[in-house]
């Protein structure tokens, strides 16, 4: 698949892999909350309108299930306006400190995957 | 929402299986009403967005009451309720008609087949829930085993393995049942139960209706309705 071409700032259909989005999903859905208390839908969009495709609620919500569970974020059901209600899921300080973790390793991976697979670096070292 | 026939299907199942892992009444009730919120805003159906309920309820891995809590809570219960109506359906017939309580072991034995069948019910309770003919295959068992008893019953006392007043089996028997059906009424209208399905917003329980109600207090006292009926065939035909 070539994913060479994509561009992130655009919405789309983009097809990452789905064990690169499965890595990553969890620090996205974190980014996706240090804005605010969020929703559901309004998490997919997020993620979507920056270019990493539609995310399943199959997906997601197992996912912030979890990180409820282990106290990365809080709940609270809100009133729609006129519609159903609406689960708002909010960081807690537990789940910013771990988006700042995640963040920094992150960086640190990307940094050192980019500068392994950078074509002009040379591919023959000699050990020392 | 309008919910299509298959989303009402999925919903039902994901319930289910909910119900199956033990989950408490308010987390099922969260967990549908945010998976229903979510389909209102895409539109999609709920096997598309969620792929199949089955895959959904343990992927949630949501909290649960301890894994046995329910055998403690219902089984028993349920188990000593069949065994009370299983023993008056023996002491009515010979308490109306004036004679001892007659027991031969066949007929121990055939009583005790639905007893054994229900009590091993955690060990096939996921193939009963989700195949019809499992748990037809099992009643149907009962049933004939409840039948056979009665062909085995010893006609004169030199047959029997035991020979008792059937009054006092006939009295606590009943006892039994009454007080299990008046538990099971109490603990299921308890507000704050742990069964309801409640929705996470107005905390309402959500209820099939005034039927379904009925339905279920009519379940709870299922064992003495059976037994008064069996109290009227036989002293009609005494």
């Amino acid at each position: 698949m070539d994913v060479s071409s994509s561009d992130p700032r655009t919405t789309g259909s983009v097809d990452w892999p789905s064990d690169w989005l499965r890595a990553t999903l969890g620090l996205l859905a974190l980014r996706a909350l240090s804005a605010g208390p969020s929703y559901g839908y309004a998490i997919i969009s997020e993620l979507e309108r920056h270019g990493f495709g539609a995310i399943k609620g199959g997906t997601l919500y197992p996912l912030l299930s979890r990180y409820e569970a282990a106290g990365l974020v809080t709940t609270e059901w809100r009133a729609g306006d006129g519609g159903p209600g609406r689960k708002y899921f909010a960081l807690t300080d537990q789940g910013r400190a771990e988006l700042t973790r995640l963040c920094a390793d992150w960086r640190r991976f990307a940094d050192t995957s980019t500068g392994y697979l950078d074509p002009e670096r040379p591919t023959k070292e000699t050990p020392a | 929402m309008m919910q299509t026939t298959s989303d009402k299907k999925w919903f039902d199942q994901l319930v289910m299986e909910l119900r199956l892992r033990q989950v408490h009444g308010s987390a099922i009730g969260d967990t549908v009403a945010s998976a229903r919120e979510l389909l209102g805003d895409t539109g999609q159906q709920a096997e598309e967005a969620f792929g199949p309920a089955r895959d959904y309820a343990a992927a949630l891995d949501l909290p649960a009451a301890p894994e046995h809590d329910w055998i403690r809570r219902a089984l028993w219960p349920s188990l000593l309720g069949l065994l009370a109506f299983l023993l008056f359906n023996q002491a009515v017939v010979s308490w109306t008609r004036s004679e001892l309580l007659l027991v031969s072991p066949a007929q121990a034995a055939l009583l005790a087949t639905p007893v054994v069948l229900v009590a091993c019910l955690p060990l096939y309770l996921d193939a009963v829930v989700r195949r019809i003919w499992v748990g037809m295959a099992i009643a149907a068992a009962c049933a004939a085993s409840g039948l056979l008893s009665a062909v085995v019953t010893p006609t004169d006392q030199a047959e029997a393995w035991l020979a008792t007043d059937p009054l006092p089996w006939l009295v606590g028997s009943a006892l039994v049942m009454v007080a299990l059906s008046i538990m099971n009424t109490v603990r299921s209208s308890r507000p704050g139960n742990d069964d309801d399905i409640t929705d996470p917003l107005s905390g309402a329980v959500d209820s099939a209706g005034t039927g379904a109600r009925f339905l279920v207090q009519v379940t709870h006292w299922l064992f003495p309705l059976l037994a008064l009926a069996m109290l009227g065939l036989a002293l009609a035909l005494r």
